[in-house]
């Protein structure tokens, strides 16, 4: 084992122990709540970039995924009465079984084209649930009375850990080298026996399952809204700015982005409330201006430099030395 | 690249800058007014007396209910500053008066935001009543964690009355519900004379939970007080054409029309009336026509269109004068519709307080139950089912104008019926 993939492993048991004994440490339910809401993104970040950051694909429909998951899941769950994590599968099957019929017809299309289409499909399912199901989906009140945070807390944090390592694994296998290489080139992709569409349709399914059960845990964790809610594109652009944010195409990336997206929106809502939206849209065109490829690249940047200034600092002294 | 990396730099500074020396995390503190002791002494030995009863309220300042929650925080606002000029609340478990301090957070529209602000106040701030915001899904989050954790919930800008059915102990809402609203137009309609009653109803309901519950309420009720619902049609929000609609309603000979849509689709069926020509005698359309921009869209079209909003400046009640000049000296006109029944929550806590003598949850929740008060809104007590029983007033867009034309005592002008034709108003 190299001395990087040492410290890497180090950092993971690390910051799972950090997550494990979070609610020990902290007693605040405001941080724990954050802490879901940060989980939750990474989450749903993370599964947006399988299709999105690792395949080249653009999904602006993510949000039908996780919209079905947690219609699904809250659906058996709350009226249903089933239990929680046959609920959590159901939903999450559900929005792969979506994946698997609208993945024939999407991947026809191309580009832009493919966004838009998958926007459409969000759309679509926005309005028909805000029709079908136009009433306040609660919790009862025996549930609110006894309602904890930790349990959803630890679910979220299993959903997280789930994600990314699945992404992880998916993009270090040889199907996540093909799906790197159609992002890259599709039709040099196809020339070499790389099934662009297999891929493509592998990706949508595993981001779609992601989604699904993180819709799922979110239907779990929250005490009452819309069903429609669930649908809303703003599950797809928050995911997108996230992975945006951070760095598409790479592990660490989401997790960055909606570490910084949920914390930062958070503390500037808490302190600037009549202007946080203005300073945080500030700060989101910033780094997109000039940190094209998110903070993941920006380190790399910075890394670079470093070593190549203490690069030339050695060089020089070198040749003090010599001189001398 | 060292532009880049410059950036990066700054970006982090100013992050850091923001985040750390923002000042403190209490949003919006009210005016903070020294405990002041009690003249009575006591010989018990009292708990160290807080420097502030803190309340708290997540609304949507920023999003789709950004304009209903900018009439709202106004109202909270006045109401904390004027009790807090007063010295604050007396309460006997310290044996002094103490002031209020609110603090109040954006919730951008979204329950989630909502629920992680309200945990924030419950938890950091340790607020011991929630003001809460505007809109029927955000008050079904946010009442739903005022339960979970035990805090008095004060709410209005709702009428949606499901929620309140759902066995929550701490939800309070002075405001009209849909069973006053389906109540009070038969019984203003009935108080027109027999012979000239508009008792053909068309209802045009809106598929969302409060439009199922309203339209079935107004359609269960018509028959009771003498009217047929002859024409009884559903769409979806947002919609944009209403001409089948409005034309099954024509051809049936509809003189009343009762109609909740949301301001965009509101204009384009007003428009669309005027356009084949429907004009009822009567039309009672709730939250599109509460906008001020419906005068100014509309113009004379608009006219003749009532609503009931919740309130109006133009009540008679103790404190109405001076909420509006503080309002007008402030924004240029008189407290918004909202704002009254806002500040009256604040009003109602106060005096729960006071009575329940202690800044203990749970008997505040029992004494905001026992509420018994007269304030902006009128005089206001609480159903079990934390429902408040308020006035429900009617207004109507009279000359560009909302006129306050029911109930008769309070009212600034004659309710206008009935309506002429579009072309001839």
């Amino acid at each position: 084992m190299t001395g990087k993939r040492i410290i890497t492993l180090v950092l993971i048991i690390a910051v799972l122990a950090l997550l494990a004994a979070l609610p020990a440490v902290v007693s605040r339910d405001s941080i724990i709540n954050m802490a879901v809401l940060v989980l939750l993104y990474v989450a749903l970040a993370s599964s947006w970039n399988i299709l999105g950051g690792y395949t080249g694909q653009t999904n602006l429909g993510h949000a039908a995924f996780f919209g079905l998951g947690g219609l699904t899941t809250r659906l058996l769950w709350l009226s249903a009465g089933w239990s929680l994590f046959p609920s959590l599968l159901a939903g999450a099957g559900a929005a792969t079984t979506l994946a698997l019929i609208i993945g024939t017809p999407a991947f026809k299309l191309k580009g832009v084209y493919f966004a838009i289409g998958t926007l459409a499909l969000g759309q679509v399912l926005n309005v028909t649930v805000g029709d079908m199901f136009p009433m306040i989906t609660s919790l009862p009140v025996q549930q609110l009375v006894s309602y904890q945070l930790l349990p959803r807390y630890y679910l979220f944090v299993g959903l997280a850990v789930l994600t990314v390592g699945t992404a992880y694994v998916l993009v270090n296998s040889r199907l996540g080298l093909g799906m790197m290489a159609v992002r890259e080139e599709e039709e040099a992709a196809e020339s070499l026996g790389v099934s662009a569409f297999r891929h493509k349709l592998l990706a949508l399914v595993v981001s779609a399952f992601l989604a699904g059960l993180t819709g799922g845990a979110f239907a779990f964790y929250h005490v009452g809204y819309y069903p429609q809610f669930l649908f809303s594109p703003v599950w797809t652009f928050d995911a997108l700015m996230m992975a945006y944010i951070g760095g598409t195409g790479t592990i660490i990336g989401p997790i960055i982005g909606a570490l910084f997206f949920v914390v930062a929106k958070e503390l500037l809502a808490l302190r600037l409330v009549e202007i946080h939206l203005t300073v945080f849209g500030t700060l989101f065109i910033l780094v997109v201006l000039f940190l094209p490829g998110g903070f993941v690249q920006a380190w790399a940047s910075i890394r670079r430099a470093l070593v190549r200034q203490l690069g030339a600092r050695g060089v020089r002294l070198a040749s003090r030395r010599q001189a001398s | 690249m060292r532009s880049r990396i410059s950036v990066l730099f700054v970006l982090v500074f100013v992050m850091s800058g923001l985040l750390t020396a923002c000042g403190s995390p209490t949003a919006a503190p009210a005016t903070q007014v020294p405990a002041t002791q009690a003249p009575e002494p006591t010989d018990v030995p009292k708990p160290p007396t807080p420097a502030a009863i803190e309340i708290g309220a997540s609304m949507p300042l920023t999003g789709k209910y950004g304009a209903l929650g900018a009439m709202v925080k106004p109202g909270y606002e006045y109401a904390v500053a004027d009790i807090n000029a007063a010295g604050g609340i007396y309460v006997k478990e310290y044996d002094a008066k103490i002031p209020l301090r609110l603090t109040i957070y954006d919730d951008e529209s979204d329950p989630t935001k909502a629920v992680s602000k309200l945990e924030t106040l419950y938890s950091d701030q340790k607020v011991v009543a929630y003001l809460g915001g505007a809109g029927s899904d955000m008050h079904a989050a946010t009442s739903a964690i005022a339960e979970k954790n035990g805090v008095p919930y004060c709410g209005v800008a709702f009428a949606l009355w499901q929620i309140h059915q759902q066995g929550y102990r701490y939800l309070f809402s002075p405001f009209p519900k849909s069973p006053d609203q389906a109540r009070d137009v038969y019984e203003i309609l009935n108080g027109l004379p027999e012979g000239e009653r508009p008792t053909k109803v068309a209802i045009f309901q809106e598929k969302t939970d409060w439009g199922i519950e309203l339209g079935g309420l107004w359609k269960d009720n018509a028959a009771t007080y003498g009217y047929e619902v002859v024409a009884y049609e559903e769409y979806a929000p947002r919609s944009e054409d209403f001409s089948g609609m409005i034309l099954k309603a024509q051809a049936a000979g509809a003189q009343t029309l009762l109609a909740m849509p949301s301001p965009p689709d509101g204009l384009a069926m007003v428009k669309q009336m005027a356009e084949l020509g429907w004009a009822p005698e009567f039309s009672l359309i709730i939250r599109a026509p509460e906008n001020v921009t419906w005068g100014e869209t509309l113009g004379t079209t608009g006219d003749y269109i009532t609503i009931f909003p919740g309130w109006h400046n133009g009540e008679k009640f103790p404190g109405v004068a001076e909420l509006n000049a503080a309002y007008q000296a402030q924004f240029g006109r008189p407290a918004d519709l909202l704002t009254g029944p806002a500040y009256a929550c604040v009003q109602i806590f106060a005096d729960a307080i006071a009575r329940a003598g202690t800044l203990d949850r749970a008997a505040l929740r029992d004494a905001v139950a026992a509420t018994d008060m007269m304030t902006v809104v009128g005089p206001v007590t609480f159903n079990a089912d934390g429902t408040g029983n308020v006035l429900n007033p009617l207004i109507q867009w009279q000359s560009g104008k909302l006129e306050l034309v029911w109930p008769p005592e309070q009212a600034t002008a004659d309710l206008l019926f009935p309506a002429p034709a579009f072309d001839k108003r």
